[in-house]
């Protein structure tokens, strides 16, 4: 709900989280990504509110549960880890206190819980974790801070931690410690991690499924695999293309996807996407694709999918992905 | 895997910055003020002087024809004597008393009551706060030395009383502030981290709200502290305040004005000591000001 109306960020998202699985929630800034996940846990900022769906976690709604309850949940079977470790630490709380209280919260004695923070900043593989508790925030660096507020997200052994972009506000030599620290940590505790991201590469190296969100919808789903050897939604395939690679054509400009997220507040008639879609045909300006299936373990919500476009409309081929510019662009006339 | 040990050395390595807290920082920069430093000095003088009146006066502050009444300061008599030959010093030191117990005594009981209205207010905002900032506002509306008055007519003029009458109308100040921190401190990204992992509402408010609101909090009850001992010495001095033979320093200048052409010093002692006091709580409370702002990082 915003002053003009209310925004329907997020709509009939629907997916399955199985137990120890790495599932990427990739999509552009706005596509609602976050929202997604807070909803999980009963977290939407107001004056956002869940109207509807359930979140069934060992066979529990956890939308129809009282206050009380989910508090119970949050932290204990789901934790979740937020981007910006600069601000999600309170910064007048040394760093081992708050790690030790979100264990107290969910009922741990506290010499229990204070032996264990050292287990678990240990875990994280932060050095000298013995004289780190009793740090302040700004005594770490950003890439520790981050390796404490993980820390403390599996402090209660959790089975679902969701990480939304959790290394955006990191260099990139330390986004990559991160990552690899949560793929060791979703092997070796079995924890299902949930990966929030706008960054392809990180699912790459981290995931095994992939869900890609558009305007606050599901728009594909499918093994890592599937989706980057095969995607099917034109938005997955222009993320992709879009996508700085090492191996590119020196001089090669930057793809990026033409236009702009469209407003919630009204979106598009038929598919969200067909206004920035260079694969459009007649029925995407009318009718809204549903998510159906287009190979093994794949879901996408389009009318034409790239198999089509790549074997119709010169997909392959193309360079230009201004919206139109793809039909009857063929090889040979690009140079 | 070889480059991934070396960068992991690297952030080992990291420089790290020196062991302070938002205490010791604070207390560094509030050395460098000079008005503050002087006024925190004074201030400890003053707690001194009240301690020791506790066990020492240099004559019983209530024993009557000490000295020739109306006497000016000699060096028996520091400060003189007042109206009924009583020593001025003796009872300015019993005064002090008087003022930071109301000074200090109000402004722990305004955090009490001030505090959790703000954060309950800012915090669950909604009818709630539209409740509590009703409330608020009343209260601004009430005149302080009226509901005082009353008050003290009503329960008679202890120095409790007076404590009281003085936080019931004194209160808002701090709720209010309280209320605007907690409304912006509650969309900091770690209090939905503390949301997330499972914290209890109590838990927020007072373990992650309060102590991130706790410079303000402090700056604001430094300026409430000269404003409850004004408040004080106006009410003894309109002899609705503490009560014979407890002396407090509006009391003091209110036996000495009808003496103030031939003995002046009766007024101006305790009147200086007054004006000294609010304004030593004054330049601290501004040096705490500039202290506790973390945007001032010098």
């Amino acid at each position: 709900m915003t002053d003009g109306g209310i925004v329907t960020a997020v709509d009939g998202v629907s997916f399955d989280l199985h137990q120890g699985e790495s599932l990427g929630i990739v999509g552009e800034s706005g596509s609602g990504k976050s929202v997604t996940a807070l909803s999980l846990l009963r977290l939407v900022p107001d004056p956002g509110r869940v109207v509807g769906g359930k979140v069934l976690f060992k066979n529990q709604d956890l939308l129809q549960l009282t206050d009380d309850e989910i508090r119970e949940v949050r932290g204990r079977d789901i934790s979740m880890i937020f981007q910006d470790p600069q601000s999600s630490l309170n910064p007048v709380l040394r760093t081992g206190f708050q790690i030790d209280e979100a264990m107290l919260a969910h009922g741990r004695p506290k010499a229990e819980a204070h032996a264990r923070t050292v287990d678990l900043l240990k875990q994280v593989r932060i050095p000298a974790a013995e004289s780190r508790v009793k740090d302040f925030p700004h005594q770490l660096s950003g890439g520790m801070r981050q390796r404490a507020m993980i820390a403390m997200g599996l402090s209660n052994a959790p089975q679902i931690l969701i990480a939304d972009e959790p290394t955006t506000a990191l260099d990139v030599t330390v986004q990559a410690q991160i990552l690899e620290l949560l793929g060791d940590l979703n092997r070796e505790l079995g924890a299902a991690v949930i990966m929030i991201t706008h960054n392809m590469g990180v699912v790459a190296g981290l995931c095994t499924r992939v869900i890609v969100m558009y305007a606050g919808q599901i728009v594909e789903q499918g093994t890592v695999e599937q989706i980057f050897a095969n995607p099917q939604h034109p938005y997955t395939w222009s993320l992709l293309r879009s996508m700085p690679r090492v191996d590119a054509v020196r001089h090669e400009r930057l793809r990026s996807i033409e236009g702009i997220a469209p407003d919630l507040l009204h979106p598009p008639a038929g598919c969200r996407f067909h206004p920035r879609c260079p694969f459009r045909i007649e029925k995407c300006y009318t009718d809204e694709p549903v998510l159906e299936e287009h190979g093994p373990d794949n879901l996408a919500a389009c009318w034409v999918t790239m198999d089509r476009a790549r074997k119709e409309m010169g997909a392959d081929d193309l360079v230009d992905i201004r919206p139109g510019a793809g039909s009857g662009v063929h090889k040979g006339q690009v140079k | 895997m070889a480059t991934a040990t070396t960068t992991a050395q690297v952030s080992e390595a990291e420089i790290l910055p020196e062991q302070q807290t938002l205490w010791s920082d604070a207390w560094r920069r509030l050395k460098r003020n000079r008005l503050a430093l002087v006024a925190t000095i004074y201030l400890v003088f003053l707690i001194v002087v009240a301690l020791v009146a506790l066990v020492y006066t240099p004559y019983r502050m209530s024993a009557v024809g000490i000295a020739p009444t109306y006497a000016p300061p000699s060096a028996a008599h520091w400060f003189g004597a007042d109206s009924i030959g009583r020593d001025v010093l003796s009872r300015l030191m019993v005064g002090a008393q008087v003022s930071l117990i109301v000074g200090v005594g109000t402004q722990l009981l305004v955090i009490a009551v001030g505090v959790p209205i703000g954060l309950l207010a800012g915090y669950y905002r909604g009818w709630l706060d539209s409740v509590l900032t009703f409330i608020i506002n009343v209260f601004y509306g009430i005149p302080d030395l009226l509901v005082a008055m009353i008050m003290v007519f009503l329960l008679g003029p202890s120095l409790t009383n007076i404590i009281v009458a003085i936080v019931v109308t004194r209160w808002m100040d701090m709720a209010r502030l309280m209320r605007g921190q907690t409304m912006s401190l509650r969309e900091r990204e770690f209090i939905e981290a503390a949301r997330a992992s499972g914290a209890k509402p109590a838990r927020i408010l007072f373990g992650h709200i309060f102590p991130n609101a706790l410079g303000p909090i402090i700056v604001q009850a430094t300026f409430g502290v000269p404003a409850a001992i004004l408040f004080e010495a106006f009410l003894s001095f309109l002899g609705v305040g503490v009560q014979p033979p407890t002396p407090s320093w509006g009391s003091m200048a209110s036996d000495g004005i009808s003496a103030l052409e031939y003995a002046p010093h009766i007024v101006l002692v305790p009147s200086i000591a007054l004006s000294l006091t609010l304004l030593a709580f004054n330049f601290l409370g501004d040096g705490l000001r500039d202290a506790l702002d973390p945007r001032q990082k010098r």
